[in-house]
């Protein structure tokens, strides 16, 4: 309901019909990282979809519904933006989980329509963690200003996953 | 349980047998001799309907029967546009190898075949235009450009036009068929942001979900002309014939459900829930009767369920952002594009389970009529 919403308030904001509709192509992008911890460590430390800690730029996450599919959580960025996500899918067995943005300012990260995957792989004591996502530009038309074209949009996001994947590592390694 | 191994499974069977001798007859001499072997009259009728596609493959295989259809006949190609890897990839699915791989700049993704088949028609969305690609060649043919968003491209199964819809506006181009390629001939206006067509297997009628006006439009495809306008679920993208021609159903991708609609009638006559952000339709015989199968892009499954009483009847885990979905021409086999994992996924229909799976290039799209 939450897309609904949205759509129809950038119905009421926007001139042209035209900015409503996403980009034509969606974007891939796919981090992952190796680490020296078994996989139910770095589990604990990702898999909690109302604890955003693990990814450096959140200061808080508020949300409800749990770890249940339609869960909900505000993250509040380091500077005070906010970013609205609904949980999609949740498998604690397979140490998965999917959600999707539903509601941020291009100005914080340049995407549309973005969904993502947080997957855990354990092997021993080492872990893959990986991170991918899904999703448009952050201008969605034709011709992009450089900061809102594809390119933008798939370096915020890599840039987002490879400094959270670090951070989940290093925490895991040390230790805590 | 004969009855369930189908032609498709034993040609597999039969060239893994053969696979350690020479491959004689791989690649380019099967498709061609596939050509040759089904006369265009039994060719599908329904070229934008894919479910048309398999009706007319069954009445095929009814009216030969099947020890007497030659096995090349059925030497089936899927023809994906790759659209992060700027590609059209030709892959043959009983061999599940990559044919060709022709370079199509422009984040290919929409397609549709001329009504011979010989011919692919791959909107380009980010490069404004339509290429042709000679699929007896392997490669392409000609470039046609367009102002806008090109995405969701059909063809007249008739009079062999090209519809292909702008992402960005209200319309659809009309282009002509030409030797040389395609040569645009005007458009028609439709509600906003047009995306999946279909036209009826006589040629009358062209149908067009337009995703944000939440509604399909109902054009006279001679007077070229919005003869109606019928509303839908949310957002419909993918937009389907039934194999019988008469209803067309449409993926509603915010919705998260399929609208059946009766569009002599102009009205929608049901709806089923689908998983999360539906994509698009594909029709083939399950047990019990016809069936319909839908892209969960969000679930990474495949939706099941009866078009005569709108009930879900099943769920097919597939790889990673399901996209385009299609019947194989025997209608035994429903191929899948996955975007994200970049691989198709092959479904027995009859026991709705995944069969086996082919890798692909970057982001498989496959929006349209894409199984030769």
């Amino acid at each position: 309901m939450q897309f609904r919403t949205l759509a129809a308030v950038a119905a009421l904001a926007t001139v042209t019909f035209a900015a409503q509709a996403h980009g034509p192509t969606r974007q891939k992008v796919s981090e992952s990282i190796e680490i020296n911890a078994p996989a139910d460590k770095v589990w604990a430390m990702v898999g909690n979809f109302q604890d955003g800690s693990w990814i450096p730029v959140v200061e808080k996450t508020e949300g409800k519904g749990g770890n249940e599919v339609k869960a909900t959580r505000t993250l509040t960025l380091k500077g005070g933006a906010t970013v609205e996500e609904e949980l999609g899918k949740y498998d604690a067995e397979k140490k998965t989980f999917m959600y999707r943005i539903t509601k941020v300012d291009v100005k914080t990260l340049p995407v549309n329509d973005y969904s993502s995957t947080v997957e855990v792989e354990g092997d021993g004591s080492k872990t893959k963690l990986t991170w991918k996502g899904a999703f448009y530009r952050g201008y969605m038309n034709n011709d992009p200003p450089p900061d809102q074209n594809d390119e933008a949009a798939k370096k915020a996001v890599s840039g987002l996953y490879k400094a959270s994947l670090e951070n989940v590592k290093a925490k895991a390694e040390k230790g805590s | 349980m004969m009855r369930r191994v189908g032609l498709f499974n034993d040609l597999r069977w039969t060239r893994r047998l053969s696979s350690p001798l020479p491959a004689a007859g791989e690649g380019a001499p099967r498709s061609r001799s596939a050509e040759g072997s089904a006369p265009a009259s039994d060719r599908p009728t329904g070229t934008v309907s894919r479910a048309g596609a398999g009706a007319a493959a069954r009445r095929l295989t009814l009216c030969l029967g099947l020890a007497t259809l030659p096995a090349p006949a059925l030497g089936q190609e899927a023809i994906v546009t790759t659209q992060l890897g700027n590609a059209v990839e030709i892959i043959d699915l009983p061999s599940r190898t990559i044919l060709s791989t022709i370079p199509v700049a422009g984040a290919p993704a929409g397609i549709a075949l001329s009504p011979d088949r010989r011919r692919a028609y791959v909107s380009r969305p980010e490069g404004h235009g339509v290429t042709v690609i000679d699929l007896e060649a392997r490669k392409a043919l000609a470039e046609v450009s367009l102002p806008g968003g090109p995405l969701g491209i059909g063809v007249n199964p008739v009079s062999g036009d090209v519809y292909v819809a702008d992402w960005f506006g209200a319309r659809v181009f009309v282009l002509r068929a030409t030797p040389e390629g395609l040569r645009p001939d005007g458009e028609i206006a439709t509600g906003k942001s047009p995306s999946g067509l279909a036209v009826t297997p006589d040629g009358a009628t062209l149908l067009v979900a337009n995703r944000e006006s939440d509604s399909v439009s109902v054009i006279d495809a001679a007077a070229r002309r919005e003869i109606r306008r019928i509303p839908v679920g949310t957002h419909p993208f993918g937009l389907t014939l039934s194999p019988d021609g008469t209803r067309a159903f449409t993926a509603n991708v915010l919705s998260d459900d399929v609208s059946a609609i009766d569009f002599a009638a102009g009205r929608e006559t049901g709806r089923v829930a689908t998983g999360q952000r539906p994509y698009v339709i594909a029709f083939a015989q399950g047990q019990g009767g016809l069936r319909g199968f839908v892209t969960d892009q969000y679930s990474n499954t495949v939706t099941v369920f009866d078009p005569a009483t709108m009930a879900r009847v099943g769920t097919v885990d597939v790889g990673d952002h399901p996209e385009g979905i299609a019947a194989t021409r025997d209608g035994r086999t429903i191929v899948v594009a996955n975007w994200g994992d970049n691989g198709l996924s092959l479904i027995d229909p009859a026991t709705l389970t995944v069969t086996g799976t082919v890798a692909t290039g970057d982001g498989p799209r496959a929006f349209g009529d894409f199984l030769r």
